[in-house]
């Protein structure tokens, strides 16, 4: 008895889910599109250290400080990028570990 | 960039009391100044200069939060900038007794600043404490953007 209801749960959710749901290919062209710019705006406050530092070192009119607090800004994007890494890597290796 | 609104509003600060302390040296540094300025044909002396603070003017984009009805992150706030470096007229100028400089009036008297080393020092401590102020501020905020990074660990 209990069979046939779940399977008809399963026909009525099917069409909207159809419906809804990208495909596998779509979800990874999105996934991957969302890594791109992740870690291109990463690298921008990387860039944007570096040209800070090589300001202050040719004795161009910047402060201390701002170069430090981009430093800064630039670590902290850079360790939650690596966070998400972590995490996907995680969930990765999880997969891998499931006994077929 | 609104995770780091809270480091550019530090930043902020501490370009203000940096600003601030130039100020302070500039007055320190020209406190025996008695050509400070030429006004007809008459040499003034050097007029102590401070520095007033203002909130910082909001991007559009946060001035568009207040007329949407987005309060809370209109009203935040950008920090703090330097509205103006005034010179300071109210105090007069030190008269000292010395008819050899070549600044002596026909009495013998010679107008100094009105720099006081005092209150520059203490105006200066201020700026310091400030300035640590803010990077304590700074850094708790650092430490809390890492502590959140820890989440799940």
């Amino acid at each position: 008895m209990a069979i046939p209801s779940i399977m008809a749960m399963g026909s009525g959710a099917a069409p909207n889910a159809l419906k809804t749901a990208p495909t596998t290919f779509e979800s990874q062209q999105k996934f991957g599109n969302f890594l791109k710019e992740a870690i291109q705006d990463v690298n921008t406050a990387q860039v944007q250290s570096d040209v800070m530092t090589e300001k202050l070192v040719r004795g161009e009119d910047v402060d201390l400080h701002n170069v430090m607090i981009t430093a800064q800004k630039a670590s902290i994007a850079l360790n939650a990028t690596m966070e998400v890494r972590n995490k996907v890597i995680e969930a990765y290796q999880e997969v891998m570990r499931m006994p077929v | 960039m609104s995770i780091f609104h809270s480091l550019n509003s530090s930043a902020s600060a501490l370009t203000a009391q940096r600003l601030r302390m130039d100020v302070i040296s500039s007055n320190m540094a020209n406190i025996d100044t008695t050509r400070g300025k030429l006004v007809d044909g008459e040499w003034k002396p050097y007029q102590r200069k401070s520095v007033s603070f203002q909130p910082k003017q909001g991007q559009f984009s946060s001035f568009l939060n207040v007329a949407i009805g987005n309060r809370d992150r209109g009203a935040i706030g950008n920090g703090v900038s330097v509205s103006r470096i005034q010179e300071d007229n109210e105090t007069p100028f030190k008269q000292v007794f010395d008819p050899t400089h070549p600044d002596a009036n026909e009495e013998g008297y010679v107008e100094m600043p009105n720099v006081d080393p005092l209150r520059e020092t203490i105006d200066m401590m201020s700026a310091t404490r400030s300035y640590e102020a803010n990077i304590t501020v700074l850094n708790s905020n650092k430490a809390m953007l890492m502590k959140a990074l820890e989440i799940g660990k």
